[in-house]
């Protein structure tokens, strides 16, 4: 027996040694040109070879039976052919280009995103915080691209001939119910987020995605850092208040907290502002946030946390009386969101998330008072199967509550509430198809209903892109977008229906080295918009839907950090042509925020002999439309042009120190962003009007940035 | 009993046959490289890293071609590939051997690879792990001359760059010399690369 099973295990190896078989055959491409390099090989052993120019292979082997030959080569799908080994004679095999998320077809009609490794970012986190004028604030920085509009007196995205109510604001995929802080009339507001805790921004100025709904205009999405790269504390310095912030890591957890402290009054001392406004209590807030990660093997948890007090008194001027109007006002802001995604296997994602929000203001103005609550919750759950590079599927489901009420009390002691509450439910489903590299659809639809106004919306979405070059590439894109009305009309009325616009795009993107030139031409249908009978939504307006409008334009983007080194620039031009009748507008007209021309240039240029960053940025933006009651024409005049040069200048006094100056308006120029007309006509019949100015035409900013880190080499630069 | 004998005499003869195989392989495969033949010499790693599947070398090897053919590349697609394909082979390499310090240096030349393409747009984020990256593997291999020598021209680099002294790196270059010419591994085929480039360096320290 035991000398059997060694002559027959003899005889087989003798047989597999003289057993030699050949393989051979040649590679090609869809076009039937040659492939060079391919690694071919018998899956699981030595055997293989690399094709040569002409595309052929050949090796010999000494394996039997049924194998799995594989080849292999970086750009093209691997491909397996199985069978016995005889049949692998004279193949001729066809590879196919792999879909490559870098160099094929991106579905980015629409988009702008800001990100460490997206292909279609044109801007950078640094480049977001770097950019003179912007003072930190990230969403200031983002009116440098086109598609949004200089409203200086405002401080919040306006975008294509949307007003500012139309953007919303998500951090890691949930709403953010109040982004930005409360303020006074005609003071600029700021975001409440300090950019120091994001790591990706993308900003869609039409045709999002189906995931995002009730935002007529524009979405904004930032995410937090999913794992922080080191230990380190920031301290900063400034002339208008200080902040520290400090990131611990434990193995696969982390931490990072950063507070703030802003009070203007130093500098309304040092220099303050004179037109139309007397500050009784400088703006002045302090704000904590702080962000907690945990990452397992395949799991993600994130929690975001912002607590934000801000408190101002201040007196305007304004035409219709003869003191100063004061305004004096106190918010408290608190939010939380928590986020959770798990990646099973087969290329499955789970993401779940909560968030929620509570918002007050304290608001007096002589000797009224104005209270304000609003809580916002949303819930949301996403789902994500990727089926192959080719096809992708995402559906999710989610709820937003509202509840918002407000107290009024006048002088004389007699109170008006309103309120009102709203549960919102959406279901969506998106897919991604990539028919090769150079052609790809993204195919939505999403469904909202309301409890508020008691509607159900559905709204399509659809995008494609064709890369018609190797660097140049088109899109189209189309959306159907609903919003409720907003806060300030919901809780007098309810018995009204959503607003809706239809957003049509056409994209050329060209992006070559360092070099992006984008091309946009848009297209936006109003619809439904709310009006109503008096000068401010009351409690005794009459509200309908029978608004409308449009609003068509073209953007034109361009950036280039290669031509001159150590310069980094870009430009955007927007033109804008809208008209709509809403609100309590008598016809159709061009409304006050919506200047038709909009140019921004930013400069930033690194000097390596002065240790230095120096930027610059110009904003232009032709005469915004204003009302003269003195004409018929309705909204029929405009403004002055707007101009705005901005300077800044970053020393590094060594790697981890830096000196900060900013001058916002350097050259002064004084600009009228509306005019304020008399309600009532003088003795001639005249109304007579003021112009609505910037407090102060300029502004300076002194800080001092240091950072104490582990690797004694990361600096603020980035946060600047 | 005697069946048990003849089995294992005769797993011992096929393993023996294997690692022959994969010594003829991994020297074919140098031969390749040193030939130039980058692509070749890439394939037969590839081959060899499937074919063992439970050794690190051939991943690593793998991973270094594809990083060296990347400098110098001026296309950020081609590039993206080529890198891309090294940091796929060396994650493998990684799982197969955690805290291996060659391989943190291997990690850290990748992303000097992107830094040296564009250093505007990944040297801040990288620069950090590649601080990062450095101090481990000093921190798990003080005597491995690779993990010295590789720190101490990273570290001078950061210093040339913001104007300070190079004088304390080229002290490490030197005892990474000193440690090149004691270093030995029992592991065939084990790193070696590095001690030309720290003669250069050296000398470069002289004449500054």
């Amino acid at each position: 027996m035991k000398t059997l099973v060694i002559t027959i295990l003899l005889c087989c190896t003798s047989f597999i040694a003289f057993g030699q078989h050949t393989i051979n055959g040649r590679v090609t491409d869809v076009s039937n040109s040659p492939i060079v390099g391919v690694n071919v090989y018998l899956e699981g052993t030595y055997d293989g070879a690399s094709t040569d120019d002409n595309g052929n292979f050949y090796f010999e082997t000494t394996e039997t039976g049924t194998q799995t030959l594989v080849l292999s080569m970086l750009s093209y799908e691997t491909h397996y052919e199985m069978g016995d080994i005889s049949y692998f004679k004279d193949l001729s095999i066809t590879l196919i280009e792999a879909i490559n998320s870098l160099a094929g077809v991106t579905l980015s009609a629409g988009t702008f995103e800001a990100g460490d490794n997206s292909k279609v970012s044109v801007l950078k986190p640094l480049d977001i915080v770097t950019t003179a004028g912007a003072a930190g604030d990230f969403v200031a920085a983002l009116q440098t691209l086109p598609g949004t509009t200089t409203v200086s007196e405002d401080g919040r995205l306006f975008v294509r001939g949307g007003a500012a109510g139309e953007t919303q604001i998500f951090i890691d995929g949930l709403r953010v119910f109040q982004p930005f802080n409360a303020t006074a009339n005609n003071i600029p507001t700021r975001g409440r987020f300090s950019p120091f805790l994001f790591k990706g921004i993308t900003f869609s100025t039409g045709g999002y995605s189906a995931e995002y709904g009730q935002a007529l205009s524009s979405i904004l999405l930032l995410n937090t850092v999913d794992v922080p790269d080191q230990e380190k504390t920031d301290i900063s310095i400034m002339s208008v208040g200080g902040g520290i912030g400090h990131t611990k890591i434990w193995d696969n957890q982390s931490l990072s907290v950063n507070t703030q402290y802003i009070n203007l009054s130093p500098y309304e001392a040092l220099l303050p502002s004179t037109q139309g406004v007397r500050w009784n209590r400088p703006f002045e807030s302090i704000a904590g946030e702080a962000v907690f990660r945990s990452r397992g093997d395949k799991s993600l948890f994130k929690f975001y946390t912002n607590f934000n007090h801000s408190n101002l008194d201040i007196a305007q001027e304004n035409i219709n009386f003869e003191e100063f109007v004061p305004f004096r006002l106190r918010n408290n802001n608190l939010y939380l969101n928590t986020s959770f995604k798990y990646f099973f296997d087969d290329d499955w994602t789970l993401q779940t998330g909560a968030s929620i929000s509570w918002d007050n203001n304290d608001i007096g103005i002589f000797e009224n008072a104005l209270t304000t609550n609003e809580r916002g919750n949303h819930l949301k759950v996403k789902v994500k199967k990727a089926f192959s590079n080719r096809f992708s599927l995402n559906f999710g489901s989610e709820f937003f509550h509202t509840n918002y009420g407000e107290t009024f009390v006048d002088e004389s002691g007699f109170n008006t509430t309103s309120d009102y509450k709203d549960n919102l439910a959406a279901g969506y489903m998106e897919s991604d198809i990539f028919f090769s590299n150079a052609l790809a659809m993204k195919l939505g639809v999403r469904a909202e209903h309301t409890s508020v106004i008691d509607e159900l919306s559905i709204s399509p979405r659809v995008s494609l892109a064709y890369k018609s070059s190797e660097k140049g590439q088109f899109s189209v894109a189309y959306g159907d977008f609903y919003q409720n009305p907003l806060n300030e009309i919901l809780r007098f009325d309810q018995n009204l229906q959503s607003e809706k616009t239809s957003h049509y795009i056409l994209n050329y993107q060209y992006l070559s080295n360092g070099r992006t030139f984008r091309a946009e031409a848009f297209y936006k249908d109003y619809d439904k918009l709310i009006k109503f009978n008096t000068e401010l939504p009351q409690f005794d307006s009459q509200f309908d839907n029978t608004g409308l409008g449009y609003a068509t334009g073209l953007d034109i983007f361009w950036r280039d950090n290669k031509s001159v080194k150590n310069l980094d620039y870009w430009f955007s031009y927007s033109y804008l042509d809208t008209e709509r009748d809403f609100r309590n507008f008598r016809e159709r007209a061009t409304p006050n925020f919506a200047p038709r021309h909009n140019v921004s240039v930013v400069t930033k240029y690194w000097s390596n002999k002065l240790k230095s960053q120096i930027g610059l940025t110009y904003n232009y933006g032709s005469g915004r439309p204003f009302d003269n009651p003195n004409t018929e024409a309705f909204l029929a005049e405009k403004t002055p042009s707007f101009h705005n040069l901005s300077f800044n200048w970053a020393y590094l006094l060594d790697q981890q120190k830096i000196l900060y100056f900013s001058i916002n308006n350097v050259l002064g120029f004084n600009n009228i962003n509306n005019y304020q007309y008399a309600n009532t006509p003088n003795m001639d019949g005249f109304f007579e009007r003021q112009a609505i100015r910037p407090p102060a035409d300029s502004f300076f900013f002194v800080g001092f940035f240091w950072t104490i880190s582990t690797d004694k080499k990361s600096n603020q630069l980035d946060n600047l | 009993m005697k069946k048990a004998i003849v089995l294992l005499a005769m797993f011992i003869v096929a393993s023996a046959a294997a690692q022959d195989q994969y010594t003829k392989g991994m020297q074919k495969a140098f031969q390749l490289w040193k030939a130039q033949k980058n692509v070749e010499a890439s394939n037969l790693f590839e081959r060899i890293a499937t074919a063992e599947d439970d050794n690190w070398l051939p991943y690593y090897y793998i991973a270094q071609i594809n990083t060296f053919a990347s400098f110098g590349i001026k296309d950020e697609k081609q590039l993206e590939q080529q890198l891309g394909k090294a940091k796929e082979f060396l994650d493998i390499a990684k799982r197969l051997s955690p805290d291996n310090p060659e391989l943190l240096v291997q990690e850290a030349m990748i992303n000097t690879a992107w830094m040296a393409y564009d250093g505007a747009t990944y040297g801040p984020a990288l620069a950090i792990k590649n601080t990062q990256l450095y101090t481990k593997a000093m921190a798990l291999a003080p005597a491995n001359p690779r993990v010295v020598f590789s720190k101490a021209e990273w570290d001078m680099g950061s210093a040339r760059y913001f104007g300070k002294d190079v004088t304390p790196y080229c002290q490490d270059i030197d005892k990474a010399l000193e440690l090149f010419a004691t270093f030995k591994s029992d592991i065939p085929f084990y790193p070696s690369w590095g001690k030309e480039r720290a003669e250069e360096v050296a000398a470069q320290c002289k004449t500054e």
